[in-house]
């Protein structure tokens, strides 16, 4: 087997150096974030970012679109459906992606 | 001693006046969700099934508008959200526990149990369901309400590997209406409750970022939200920056403002004890609420009550101290002498060495830490997390990071690192970052991240796919925050991540 991506291979080579018990299904973040790395949003199996999809637009699309991290991206399956319109390609886009919440929504 | 304020005839005034106001808000709700929730016996479908903080509310309410085309001014969902979160909101005790959600406190760690941990806080917080009561049947319309908004649920990291939506049904709507049912004796209890009006002046003690440990007097006035608040912020230096705007009581005690302080705009998520007394949750700034502190209050008119100092610990020699609190008219030091001001007593030092002041008033005793020398420095937080952002007109800015250097001694057993340890206070540090790791070095992640000041504020990155770094990475980055003073150093980690799209009330 041969590791597709960086994580993939950082996983890889945990189970070589056995460090396995490093890796968690869930990750220890402050509170609000994505815990699960499937891949996480804020942080990687390691509890760090070295092994997340970089740069995060690169492979945005791919898991936002099927509602991936949906408490901290908006997901254009259902819920935000014209939140990357006009940003065709994320990579070059990016500056198009908006903030999901409303500012004026205070209590 | 401590005395209760009376309340009882201002509480009845209320009663009177409120319920021509709770009247109109009722017709508001019935007016603004009738036309989908249906009304039997005076209670709309849905919403007479759950109660909610007003945060809570408010998240629900803007759902509406987005999901389902509800259109309702600004000003009137605020006033459906004052009326649900008065009459179906949460007790304070049943908000206690989650109170770091609410308040958005930037270090706070969850820990929960399974089967909460997997099925509920892997996605968003635990407290987000924790500060939610509804009926069995709303508990489990919620776990359908997920897989129809949500349907990738069921095959996300353990969701796949299990049975989830049978778990959701059968194990989790159960758990939860057990632990967080609609009918309790917290609410019982408090809707009973005489609440004290809120208006009168405060004794504050809290930070302000960038500037420091902070004292004040706020001032509330009106009798009903919003309130008026007015007053002053001091810093340890003695600048006094003026502080002004309106605040929001929800549920009787659930103290929401939106303040200018010194022209900088601040909100504060707080809660007022049950006797009425006492303050306690976080101020932060408006537009970057990573930045901020606990806040801390007490009436103006209560007898030898002390919250704090300001500083938290002094250097050795003259100085002055304020001591933060209310009815300190008595107040008595060990070293020097006190004297009563409009924030509780100053109190002037001249110390040598390492030791402590006793504080004494009639009520208890507290102690600030004088110091030449530190054992040790710790960092608080000792992990985080900020974010890149910016760049970009509509994206989410960048979520700085705030970091303090807090001195340390030994104590007794001369030994770092031991349980008695003792943290005397604040103290100024130089502040640095570095790469956590090999592989951070690697990627130079302490070059790309961002900056910390001098005031241990750090600042991340603009976002965007960077192309002078392998793979055009972002400018997130794993890095380790030094706090160097006095001869010693002390390090915290920080995770600079990437941007949150969606930032509601409660994460």
């Amino acid at each position: 087997m041969k590791p597709l991506n960086q994580k993939a291979e950082r996983v890889q080579q945990a189970a070589a150096e056995d460090k396995m018990d490093e890796v968690r299904a869930m990750q220890t973040v402050t509170a609000g974030c994505a815990t699960t790395f499937d891949p996480g949003w804020e942080v990687d199996p390691f509890g760090g970012v070295a092994a997340l999809c970089q740069p995060m637009e690169a492979d945005l699309y791919g898991c936002t679109d099927p509602c991936w991290w949906p408490a901290q991206v908006p997901d254009t399956t259902i819920n935000h459906k014209s939140w990357d319109d006009g940003a065709d390609n994320a990579a070059r886009d990016w500056r198009s992606l908006g903030a999901a919440y409303p500012k004026d929504a205070e209590t | 001693m401590w005395t209760k304020t009376s309340c009882l005839s201002a509480a009845i005034l209320l009663a009177a006046g409120g319920a021509q106001m709770a009247h109109a808000d009722a017709q508001l709700l019935k007016k603004t969700c009738g036309s989908c929730h249906s009304e039997t016996d005076n209670q709309l479908s849905r919403i007479s099934g759950q109660r909610k903080s007003p945060e809570g509310w408010m998240m629900t309410i803007v759902r509406m508008q987005h999901q389902h085309g509800l259109q309702v001014s600004v000003e009137d969902r605020r006033a459906i959200v004052q009326f649900l979160a008065d009459t179906q909101g949460l007790a304070p005790a049943e908000a206690a526990p989650f109170r770091y959600a609410l308040e958005k406190d930037p270090n706070h760690v969850e820990t929960f149990e399974e089967p909460m941990a997997s099925m509920c806080a892997r996605c968003h917080t635990g407290a987000r369901v924790g500060l939610q009561r509804r009926t069995a049947d709303e508990w489990l319309i919620h776990m359908d309400f997920h897989v129809g908004n949500y349907p990738t649920i069921e095959y996300q990291a353990l969701g796949r590997d299990r049975e989830w939506y049978k778990i959701a049904r059968e194990e989790i709507a159960p758990y939860l209406a057990a632990a967080y049912p609609l009918e309790t004796s917290e609410w019982d209890s408090w809707q009973e409750a005489e609440k004290v009006p809120v208006a009168g002046d405060w004794i504050v003690i809290t930070e302000l970022p960038g500037v420091g440990e902070a004292y004040g007097r706020l001032s509330v006035s009106g009798d009903a939200s919003p309130y008026q608040v007015a007053g002053t912020l001091m810093s340890a230096d003695g600048q006094g920056r003026s502080v002004s705007g309106t605040m929001n009581l929800y549920t009787g005690y659930e103290w929401r403002a939106t303040l200018d302080i010194d022209g900088q705009d601040y909100r504060q998520v707080l809660a007022v004890s049950e006797d009425g007394t006492t303050l306690a949750g976080r101020q932060f700034q408006r537009d970057h609420d990573s930045l901020g502190g606990s806040l801390r209050g007490v009436r103006a008119d209560q007898p030898g009550v002390m919250l704090g100092t300001v500083p938290s610990a002094v250097p050795a020699g003259s100085a002055t101290v304020q001591v933060v609190g209310s009815g300190l008219d008595g107040l008595s030091a060990s070293n020097g002498s006190a004297s009563a001001n409009t924030y509780g007593a100053a109190v002037a030092l001249e110390t040598e060495g390492n030791g402590f002041v006793t504080l004494s008033t009639d009520a208890g005793e507290a102690k600030v830490a004088y110091y030449t020398t530190i054992d040790g420095i710790a960092v608080d937080p000792a992990f985080t997390i900020a974010r890149i952002g910016g760049g970009s007109e509509v994206g989410p800015e960048a979520v700085p990071a705030h970091f303090r250097a807090i001195g340390l001694w030994n104590g007794p057993d001369g030994a770092p690192g031991t349980e008695d340890d003792v943290r005397i206070g604040r103290v100024n540090a130089e502040w640095t970052v570095t790469n956590l790791h090999e592989h951070a070095a690697k990627m130079e992640d302490a070059g790309y991240a961002g900056q910390i000041d001098d005031t241990g504020i750090f600042t991340p990155a603009v976002a965007g796919p960077n192309a002078e770094r392998p793979f055009s990475t972002n400018n997130a980055g794993e890095l380790t925050v030094v706090a160097d003073a006095m001869g010693q150093s002390g390090s915290a980690t920080l995770i600079v991540t990437v941007q949150r799209f969606i930032d509601p009330p409660i994460r």
